[in-house]
């Protein structure tokens, strides 16, 4: 049964100025996403900057309020709560964030922070809410002290650590991972990544990690995501991405990654054309003014998602052209 | 870009209406005729003065009526305590002896502070720098007052008892008009003290300013390239310091009407603070109101003005 | 929260600064100098009101005129006599109770030396053929036989008095280290008084404008929408008022009223014109925080929006808020000082603006005590302020301007 299930998930964001302040234009940030996550999987979300991911991410758990579209979280709609009624969920649904340095209040010690949303939804009784954030700390991989400290006292994987105790604390079933490596660097990335796989395992998380990073997603998740523009262009598992992508642009994302092979000399595949602006997009396929295989029809509507079978779909004219 | 200046137009419409709606509710908190005529009028006396000045009319009345006179800039009010002068009048016998001082002060003090902050910047760190900055920190810890009698002291009493020099005016403003000699003889000294007060506070900023710009990158750049100390100084600092020194310079000009309130006090030239100050003393009433409603036109306008040329020099603003 | 406060980076780095540790000692002192007037009675304001010699005498280090030094002999022994005899219809006769009057005998900290009636007369009347003597000479600095009799005659009235009390000998210093005014009163006294005056008005100003001010500023720039508006409309329309003129506005509004000769109208058009500067200021600082991360992490732990704004926002405010408090604290003393001055600050008692503005007189007469004295006092006081303020902005905030 799939924990969660997005349907037609819009997020447009109004943007303000003229004469007296109205609205003029919208940023289109999500437009039309449609998906499901089993129970304990790792869903993974990729794509340039600005495609709409991370969006889609505080969409999903209810950051932000979705301008249309539904998420049915183990049945219950999410979209139209309010905030009453989203707080048993709340606790159900957390978010790790990309950025260290801001994602921890600088006045708070550790502990405090930490303890913070276990005292408010009641996770464990008041007596023993000191072990419980000890033993968190603990196996997050920090060391004992930690909680008494200051944020401004630890590396940034530390404080990436110290966030997902906090996101872990409440006890959650599902995790919101909105780039938590990226912000790190390369020999401290793997470390939070085979933390997060571990508690994962440990606790039976269900996580939407979003990246822009295709070899991290490959390496971590059992399915991915591409979007583009706000819009999902394809849809696959991990392990067959290399063979089985058909997308021009999970290709160009694919081809991107330099290889480690020196001896390989095949000339990286780079993408011409330039990026439609997200505040007007051109009717048709986003991707279209960039591909090399666009067709007429491309740049009138927009294709499609359609399956193709083994968990793959894909929203292309080229691959699945229009049928008379 | 014309949409950005409509709007703060349009903006500061309902402020506007704000000030003069607080104003003359303040003004009326004591019943202004009460506060005037005194203790021992008769109600009869009351009655008159009130049917005379229209304050026997509801607020709101009161309240567009004051709007449009202001509006259409007629301020043949005439002050009760010097029953027959107009306010109108009154305004335009003030304005020059205030700009006598104001003027040449913003001018003398913005570029004395501008250049005593170049040297600090250029000299940053250096002992040149501290003394200044420590001469600015113990002059803004004197009263405003102390200088004006001080300065009135020794500037022209002392020099005129004690070394026969009459250089400037103890206090007073010549009746007739202005000439450079009767403007020097009376309002130098005011200008004086007052750039002096002023130095502390705008010399620290304008070091700031130069600071934050002699440590950009360009900077760098341009010394690596060769250019010496002074070149980069005026070639370059002074010129992308533009923005905020005019900024600044801006925001100090709606003082330019009100600031010297305490000079023209304390040296009786008679501007625009003084009158307020005198009519508050009197407790005349449509004085009172129709300089307070000048002055926060002015205030405004220079706000507007202040606005637009920050976005004529700063594209990103219009962009907002 | 507060003991977190002071392990901050921010706070560690200012109190490294030894200037401004010391700025902050003095600080307290003045603090301390207040509450002691305020609650332990250290002075009372019948004290500053208090004759304690003759009018203008210069300080601890003065000289003066001969002329200057025979008016004040007068003074003393006047004071003497006035104990001894009285006026009737016109004529001068004996009190009839001498003794009681030259026990209740007060001049500052000086009091009767003698209190028998008999022997005082003779001395007086000693003192006052002397000074018959002196009073035929037409310039007293011409002859050279004037200055020893009038430094016998000083001795003869300086003779009459003694200090009073235990700590007598340092009281009557402490009164004339900074000399008398017009009307004799202690200038020391007097400007130590006002330092309760102005650490009072500085403290509840700067105290309620940046309450009001930072909870109206964190609201607008949290909450947005109406609540933005409307304070933006609020404080734009405040400060299109010059500072003066809203200052001068709000003080004659109340003049009349019961508040009348109260601290009340110096406090409301106070806090009315401050508490702009901290409302902006917080706003801005709010509006770049509600977009931080762990704000976002609040909002997804389930925290309504008050607590957020009381957890995470405020307290991530609270450097600006004491720097505010310093600024504000040096507006309020430097705008009491400008208000006195034209009639409009304090009513009741000495206050350092009240001292300066009637030396303004005596200072065209070379008399600089006055004006000296409590500049001095407020110089400390302000310049303690402005290195605090310096050096936080330093510590907690080192973009600043």
């Amino acid at each position: 049964m799939a924990i969660l299930q997005v349907q037609d998930l819009v997020k447009h964001f109004p943007v303000h100025g003229g004469f007296l302040g109205r609205v003029i234009s919208k940023v289109h940030a999500v437009n039309g996403v449609s998906f499901f996550i089993e129970a304990g999987e790792i869903l993974g979300v990729v794509g340039e900057s600005g495609c709409g991911k991370s969006t889609l991410g505080k969409s999903v758990i209810r950051l932000l309020k979705p301008t249309s579209g539904s998420i049915l979280y183990q049945g219950q709609e999410l979209s139209t709560l309010d905030h009453q009624a989203m707080m048993p969920y709340r606790k159900k649904m957390q978010i790790v964030f990309q950025d260290p340095y801001s994602s921890l209040n600088p006045r708070m010690t550790v502990h405090a922070a930490i303890a913070e949303g276990v005292r408010f939804h009641g996770v464990v009784p008041d007596t023993e809410i000191d072990d419980y954030v000890q033993r968190l700390i603990v196996k997050v991989g920090l060391q004992a002290d930690a909680g008494n400290k200051f944020p401004h006292e630890f590396s940034g994987g530390q404080r990436q650590r110290i966030g997902i105790a906090r996101a872990l604390a409440l006890k959650p079933d599902f995790i919101v991972a909105d780039e938590p490596v990226s912000a790190l660097d390369v020999s401290i990335q793997a470390q939070i990544l085979n933390l997060l796989m571990e508690l994962k395992e440990e606790f039976n998380l269900t996580i939407l990690f979003i990246s822009h990073d295709l070899k991290v997603i490959e390496h971590f998740c059992d399915r991915v995501l591409v979007m583009y523009l706000g819009y999902v262009v394809e849809e696959l598992p991990c392990h067959r991405l290399h063979e089985a992508a058909l997308h021009p642009y999970t290709r160009a994302l694919l081809g991107a990654n330099p290889v480690n092979d020196p001896d390989d000399r095949r000339p990286l595949a780079v993408l011409e054309g330039s990026v439609p602006s997200p505040f007007d997009l051109p009717p048709g396929c986003p991707f279209a003014s960039r591909c090399s295989e666009r067709r007429d029809e491309c740049t009138i509507r927009m294709p499609p998602l359609l399956s193709r079978g083994k968990q793959h779909r894909i929203a292309c004219y080229a691959i699945d052209p229009i049928t008379r | 870009m014309w949409a950005y200046i409509f709007r703060r137009l349009v903006y500061n419409v309902p402020v506007y209406l704000g000030i003069i709606l607080f104003v003359m509710a303040a003004l009326r908190v004591n019943d202004p005729i009460w506060t005037y005529l005194g203790k021992h009028a008769t109600q009869e006396q009351y009655d008159q003065f009130a049917k005379a000045s229209g304050l026997d009319k509801p607020f709101l009345r009161q309240y567009f009526d004051f709007l449009s006179d202001v509006v259409r800039l007629d301020f043949t009010v005439e002050s009760w305590d010097q029953p027959g002068i107009q306010v109108g009048k009154m305004i335009r016998a003030a304005i020059v002896p205030s700009l006598a001082l104001t003027i040449p002060a913003l001018g003398i003090t913005s570029f004395l502070a501008i250049c005593v902050g170049l040297i600090s910047a250029y000299f940053r760190g250096r002992w040149m720098d501290q003394l200044l900055v420590f001469i600015a920190v113990l002059g803004m810890s004197v009263s405003f007052l102390v200088y004006i009698i001080l300065g009135q002291y020794f500037g022209a009493f002392w020099l005129k008892q004690h070394l026969g020099m009459d250089l400037f005016a103890i206090s007073g403003y010549p009746s007739g008009g202005l000439t450079m000699a009767t403007w020097a003889y009376y309002c130098l000294l005011p200008i004086l003290i007052s750039v002096i007060v002023a130095l502390g506070y705008d010399t620290r900023y304008y070091r700031a300013v130069m600071v934050e710009e002699s440590n950009r990158d360009y900077i760098t750049t341009a010394r690596a390239k060769g250019a010496s100390g002074p070149k980069i100084l005026f070639v370059h600092m002074l010129k992308n310091a533009m923005i905020p020194i005019i900024t600044r310079i801006m925001i100090t000009l709606p003082f330019l009407i009100t600031g010297s309130i305490l000079l023209e006090m304390y040296f009786n030239i008679p501007g625009m603070g003084r009158r307020l100050i005198l009519a508050i003393n009197a407790k005349d009433f449509p004085v009172i109101q129709a300089f307070t409603a000048i002055f926060a036109a002015l205030f405004i306008v220079t706000n507007i003005l202040t606005d637009v040329l920050y976005a004529i020099f700063d594209p990103r603003v219009r962009l907002q | 929260m507060i003991a977190k406060f002071f392990q901050s980076r921010g706070a560690r780095r200012f109190r490294r600064n030894r200037i401004a540790m010391a700025s902050l000692a003095l600080i307290l002192i003045y603090v301390a100098i207040a509450l002691a007037i305020i609650v332990g009675d250290l002075l009372t304001l019948e004290d500053t009101m208090d004759r304690v010699g003759p009018a203008n005498l210069p300080g601890s280090w003065g000289s003066q005129t001969t002329e200057k030094r025979f008016e004040d002999i007068d003074y003393y022994l006047r004071q003497v006599e006035r104990a001894l005899y009285r006026r009737q219809a016109g004529q001068i006769i004996p009190r009839r109770n001498p003794e009681e009057a030259l026990k209740e005998l007060r001049l500052g900290s000086l009091q009767a030396a003698d209190h028998n009636p008999v022997a005082t007369r003779k001395r007086v009347d000693e003192a006052v053929a002397l000074f018959e003597e002196l009073e035929e000479y037409e310039d007293l600095d011409a002859e050279p036989e004037v200055l020893p009799k009038l430094e016998e005659l000083e001795r003869l009235v300086a003779a009459f008095y003694r200090p009073a009390g235990a700590m007598g000998g340092f009281s009557r210093w402490l009164e004339l280290s900074g000399g008398t005014d017009r009307q004799g009163r202690s200038i020391a006294i007097r400007a130590i008084y006002s330092i309760k005056v102005a650490i009072q008005v500085g403290l509840v100003t700067a105290f309620i404008s940046i309450l009001v001010g930072s909870l109206l500023g964190a609201a607008a720039g949290f909450y947005g929408g109406w609540i933005d508006h409307l304070v933006i409309w609020l404080y734009s329309t405040f400060s299109s008022i010059p500072n003066l003129v809203l200052l001068t506005l709000l003080a004659y509004m109340f003049t009349g009223s019961i508040f009348d000769g109260t601290l009340i109208p110096i406090y409301v058009a106070f806090c009315m014109t401050f508490w702009i500067g901290p409302c902006r200021v917080i706003r801005g600082e709010t509006l770049k925080l509600r977009e931080l991360e762990y704000v976002q992490a609040a909002t997804a732990i389930g925290f309504g929006k008050f607590y957020i704004l009381l957890r995470h926002i405020l307290p991530n405010t609270a450097h600006l808020m004491f720097i505010n408090f310093s600024l504000l604290f040096i507006g309020a003393i430097k705008s009491e000082v400008i208000l006195s001055f034209l009639g409009l600050g304090v009513k009741k008692g000495p206050s350092w603006g009240i001292m300066i503005s009637q030396s303004g007189q005596e200072v065209i007469n070379g008399f600089f005590w006055q004006i000296g004295t409590a500049t001095a006092l407020m110089f400390g006081l302000v310049l303690a302020f402005n290195i605090l303020t310096d050096a936080l902005q330093d510590a907690f905030d080192p973009k600043h301007v």
